[in-house]
């Protein structure tokens, strides 16, 4: 890492890019927007929240030669990486970004030029383009030192980072985290944590800097604050009427996601709670007219997002919770600064995703029952086999067992060609109808 | 007096062309009639059409190879290759510069990539999908009650294309009904539904690369709406030879006189 | 007689025998560990069934082996079986797994086998160890204790079944055995439910077969999860082709590594395990795989390489662009075919695949 790159980029980061962003803000005139009479008008919060992805996606153009980069998978154990100092890029939140843009589609036909197959996770596909042509229209992603992956969310994001892994001839760094197919046993623990104490010797010659256990322990301890900060935020929506739709909470996860374990994002979720709270205390609901309370399974569709919000706040419904959402806030507990390794083991392989399909029923029933809900949104999506296959059977038992309506909607992440509008509107309308009033 | 003439037989998805030439390779007659039900019917008719253009009993045909989907069902082949192998080498007899071919049928289409000799060195093919083909424009084509050979020419007239978002041929279908249900110009979403096809189809040619001057073949190479939207991606012009479906016949011939 | 029946009637005759019958599903796990509990694995790979009832439970998007393996299950068609072993393998395998274990009422227990994915390293092989501890505890909680000496045994059939098998391969690669793909691959696939001192006869028998001249034939290398459907093998078959070395995941992925003399019976078979080459479904490095892929058509003297995919399968269909680039690189063609375990090959595909013989020449 070069001095001058180093200065360059610390001047960026507290002087340089503030400015010219507040500059920016400034400039861009405001758009005064109508009130519309369907939801509350915006949280104050999501100018914030803007900011600070912003410039993070900014800040990376200084990162070069000022800090070692690494491309992380959203359930990667991030906090090790963060006592290194690495400067962290999601692939997963830029293809979500592309995706609202979209413009996922088009990117994705770049790699399947390249030959990777339409039918692979649309995500990857979105980042090998990206790789592979420099094109994307969500800020510039930094050239990665190391690839950090955990494959507790699928196996598939280990084949995408291998690919690229051979790509720029890198690391790939892998915490293999055994499926649960019941009970997690020691066995399993004693492997992550070996495999997690293997990767120091690793990252310090990656990152030239030894590592720093009570740092380490800080950090651990920051990312389980803020982990619990999302698990209040998303508690305030158990209130009627709920003070913020889920739709909005797939972008407010952006800094949890992506940023976890710094004290920005600690500190973004305590300004995002006041403002909730106050709403609740207010009586204020996201959507003005909050008839029925909804479940999301599955990650957003992201070029639909605002579509579908408007689609479902004209019946008076709002989503309260999602699975997705859920999945940072699930195993916080976790966590322990007493106990790093064995604490991280846990914290990272019991989220939903690497969990056998009873959990994740008890879990949603749990999830319905807590906040309310009295219908289910289920995505199908092409790209996610370990999210989808299942979910057949799990709406079936939810009707079973509670008697709640639910739809399933065939879509995609980001690759709208996999959506089919009019499929999906007469779906919609036959669920609405079975809502009834 | 010798067998000094060849034949080669095209038994496509749609359409059977049949071309004879002489042994200097030398075009002599073609014909082209619909596959329809019975391959070999059509590949017998093909043949005594083309022999008849040429004035030449049957016995004088050397050699014949057949190629095409229903290459299996030609009794009278003494040789089968693949439709590949034949486009390849109908495109190179006729361009010798062109190292790309592009052949879009009825049911198939394949990108070539062939060395300077005119052997093969890399292709793609579609996937088992019909985007990309030219059955995905027929059936719109029906759709909209439209005739096919008008197709291209409208896509051509639309000030821009509507963006058709989906892939699959049964959800596009439903998706132009409802485009046009929106009150869209018709020409407008022809020209999306051109838009969509060559993005499949530059989707393969980016998995071979495009090589020296590239050639289209193909009974889609007669819709100028899709030669002059590929035209722009690939930055140059294609080489078309008037008969477009008979390339692939006409390098089954050049294969038998060798 | 059809296969199936014959396979239906040799199990059944197993069973009368008192023999145990595991279901088992794609792809590694340690066969040895079952014999000695007089366990015969039965592989479900490619079930001859017409899909019905599966696809209430799995989406269009899904592989045909995750589809033909449940709606086996689902027709109540392994009846015979007394549980179900699913190893990890990949996310739709792994969903799989758990949708009958959690969501459907087969009355059979399941039973699972979690592969380390991090390939190489002392914690791999330790969490592969104490994965065959747990199977262990898991399976005499239903079929009685195990005995050692009997597993000491089962891995000394197991070190002469694969060294059968190594010869067979080898012979095949410089062309000296005389049978064609389609009898080679039938023999081979009989390993998915044989008892292994049977299978090893049938072998023997095969070995026979050897011959001294080279057969003149063009060859290839074939890559892949399985050689499905077979009509892939009786084309070759047509137009001469030999299949000198494969890549298969049921094929030379995982039958060539024999367990060690190792004394402790599951430390021999970790060194199996550990020993084999690289695999998309252990999250190899691409390189690795490039390696290999590249040392077979080599040392086979072969022209190319046919990449079989199923469609749908991520594991595979992420490797390919670059190890088809790292093959171009070193002036090996490559062709990809995309099917369906059970479907006849269609008309375009055998296009490609003539094609591609077009194209490699004589
Ligand atoms: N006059 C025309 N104008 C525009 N398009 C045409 C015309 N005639 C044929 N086509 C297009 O050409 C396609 C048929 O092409 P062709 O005859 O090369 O197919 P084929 O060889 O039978 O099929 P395949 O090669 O896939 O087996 C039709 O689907 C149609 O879209
Ligand atoms: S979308 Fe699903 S398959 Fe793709 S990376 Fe995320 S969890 Fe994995
Ligand atoms: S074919 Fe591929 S996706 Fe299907 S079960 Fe096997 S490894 Fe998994
Ligand atoms: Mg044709």
């Amino acid at each position: 890492m070069s001095l001058t790159g180093q200065l360059r980029y610390h001047f960026m980061k507290d002087i340089g890019a503030p400015a010219l962003m507040g500059l920016q803000n400034i400039t861009k005139k405001k758009r005064i927007r109508k009130p519309d009479p369907l939801f509350a008008p915006p949280l104050e919060c999501t100018a914030r929240l803007k900011e600070i992805m912003t410039r993070h996606y900014y800040l990376a153009r200084f990162v070069p030669g000022a800090k070692p980069v690494a491309w992380v998978t959203s359930g990667a154990p991030v906090e090790l990486l963060r006592s290194f100092g690495f400067y962290t890029i999601y692939p997963e939140n830029h293809g979500s970004l592309v995706g609202a843009k979209k413009q996922g589609a088009n990117m994705c036909a770049i790699a399947e030029g390249a030959g990777y197959s339409p039918d692979l996770c649309s995500y990857a596909r979105i980042d090998l383009a990206h790789t592979l042509s420099g094109k994307t229209p969500a800020g510039r992603l930094p050239k990665p030192d190391i690839l950090f992956a955990a494959n507790n969310i699928c196996q598939t994001i280990v084949y995408w980072f291998k690919a690229i892994a051979h790509h720029y001839d890198i690391p790939l760094i892998l915490l293999d985290t055994p499926f649960n197919y019941s009970a997690i046993n020691d066995g399993d623990i004693k492997y992550m944590v070996a495999q997690l104490q293997e990767m120091i010797p690793v990252l310090e010659q990656a990152a030239k800097k030894k590592f720093n256990y009570a740092e380490f322990q800080e950090i651990i301890g920051r990312a389980r604050d803020t982990s619990l900060a999302w698990s209040d935020v998303l508690a305030t929506m158990k209130n009627r009427p709920a003070p913020m739709t889920i739709f909005e909470t797939f972008f407010h996860l952006a800094p949890i996601v992506s940023l976890r374990g710094l004290p920005v994002t600690y500190d973004y979720y305590q300004i995002l709670l006041e403002e909730l709270q106050q709403r609740v205390r207010q009586g204020i609901g996201a959507v003005t007219n909050e008839r029925k309370r909804l479940m999301w399974d599955n990650i957003a569709i992201w070029y639909k997002v605002r579509d579908h919000s408007v689609q479902f706040a004209e019946q008076g419904m709002n989503f309260v919770t999602a699975t997705y959402t859920n999945a940072w806030a699930e195993t916080t507990v976790y966590m322990d600064v007493n106990n790093p390794f064995e604490s991280m083991a846990k914290t990272y392989s019991l989220v939903i995703l690497n969990n056998n399909l009873d959990y994740r029923l008890r879990l949603m029933e749990r999830l319905i029952k807590e906040y309310q809900v009295d219908g289910l949104v289920i995505h199908s999506a092409r790209s996610c086999k370990p999210y989808s296959v299942g979910q057949y059977d799990i709406k079936r038992k939810l009707r079973e067992r509670l008697g709640i309506p639910a739809v399933v909607i065939d879509g995609d992440i980001t690759d709208a060609r996999a959506y089919s509008e009019e499929q999906t509107r007469t779906r919609l309308e036959a669920f609405f109808e079975t809502m009834g009033d | 007096m010798p067998n000094d003439y060849f034949a080669g037989i095209d038994v496509g998805s749609l359409s059977t062309e049949a071309v004879i030439v002489d042994s200097n390779k030398h075009l002599l007659s073609y014909s082209i009639v619909n596959t329809g039900i019975n391959s070999s019917a059509a590949a017998e008719e093909a043949l005594s059409e083309a022999l008849q253009k040429a004035e030449l009993p049957r016995n004088r045909i050397a050699k014949i190879i057949a190629t095409g989907y229903g290459r299996a069902a030609v009794g009278a082949a003494h040789k089968r290759m693949t439709e590949i192998t034949c486009h390849a080498a109908g495109a190179q007899q006729l361009f010798p510069e062109v190292r790309t071919v592009i052949d879009i049928g009825g049911q198939d289409s394949k990108v070539i990539h062939i060395g300077q000799d005119g052997q093969l060195v890399d292709f793609a093919m579609n996937d088992k999908c019909a985007a990309g083909t030219g059955r995905f424009l027929e059936i719109m084509a029906k759709r909209l009650e439209v005739k096919l050979e008008k197709l291209g020419d409208l896509a051509l007239l639309a000030e821009k294309a509507v963006s058709i978002s989906n892939t699959c041929t049964v959800f596009a279908e439903s998706e132009v009904v409802s485009l046009v249900a929106q009150n869209h110009p018709i020409d407008e979403i022809i020209r999306g539904l051109h838009v969509a096809i060559v993005n499949r189809i530059w989707n393969q040619v980016q998995t071979v690369g495009v090589h020296g001057q590239v050639a289209l073949t193909g009974g889609v190479a007669l819709n100028r709406g899709v030669v002059n939207l590929l035209e722009e991606k690939l930055e140059q012009t294609l080489e078309i030879y008037s008969e477009p479906q008979i390339v692939g016949a006409l390098g089954a011939a050049i294969l038998a006189s060798k | 007689m059809t296969t199936s029946d014959t396979r239906r009637d040799y199990l059944q005759n197993q069973k009368s025998s008192g023999r145990k019958l595991l279901g088992v599903f794609p792809a590694q796990f340690p066969r040895e560990l079952l014999w000695a509990f007089n366990i015969l694995p039965v592989e479900i790979w490619d079930p001859p069934v017409e899909i019905a009832q599966a696809n209430a439970h799995l989406q269009p998007y899904i592989c045909s082996i995750v589809r033909g393996g449940l709606e086996l299950i689902l027709q109540g068609k392994s009846s015979l079986v007394d549980g179900y072993l699913f190893p990890h393998t990949c996310d739709s395998l792994q969903n799989l797994a758990s949708i009958v274990n959690d969501h459907l009422d087969t009355g059979k227990p399941c039973f699972f086998f979690y592969h380390p994915k991090a390939v190489d390293g002392q914690p791999a092989r330790e969490f592969y160890r104490n994965q065959l501890t747990q199977l262990i505890d898991r399976l005499e909680q239903h079929f009685g204790s195990i005995n050692i000496e009997r597993l000491q045994e089962c891995i000394q059939t197991s070190r002469r079944l694969y060294s059968q098998l190594n010869e067979l391969f080898n012979l095949r690669k410089q062309g000296l055995l005389q049978i064609t793909n389609s009898d080679f691959y039938a023999t081979l696939r009989r390993s998915e439910f044989l008892w292994p001192t049977d299978y090893i006869s049938e072998l023997e028998l095969l070995l026979t077969q050897k011959c001294v001249k080279p057969l003149p034939s063009r060859a290839v290398v074939l890559s892949g999860i399985l050689p499905n459907p077979p009509e892939i093998l009786s084309l070759l078959d047509q137009h001469k082709i030999r299949i000198a070395a494969d890549d298969l995941l049921n094929g030379q992925r995982r039958m060539t590594f024999l367990p060690t003399n190792a004394n402790d019976p599951l430390e021999a078979i970790t060194d199996a395990y550990f020993a084999q080459p690289p695999c998309s479904t252990k999250d190899s490095a691409i390189a690795e795989r490039l390696k290999h892929l590249q040392k077979l058509t080599v040392d086979s003297k072969s022209k190319g390489v046919i990449f079989n995919i199923i469609k749908f399968c991520e594991p595979e269909l992420f490797d390919l662009p670059q190890l088809r680039a790292g093959l171009r690189s070193t002036g090996i063609p490559s062709l990809v075919i995309e099917t369906e375990i059970n479907q006849v090959l269609s008309g375009q595909i055998v296009t490609r695949l003539e094609a591609f013989l077009e194209m490699i020449g004589d």
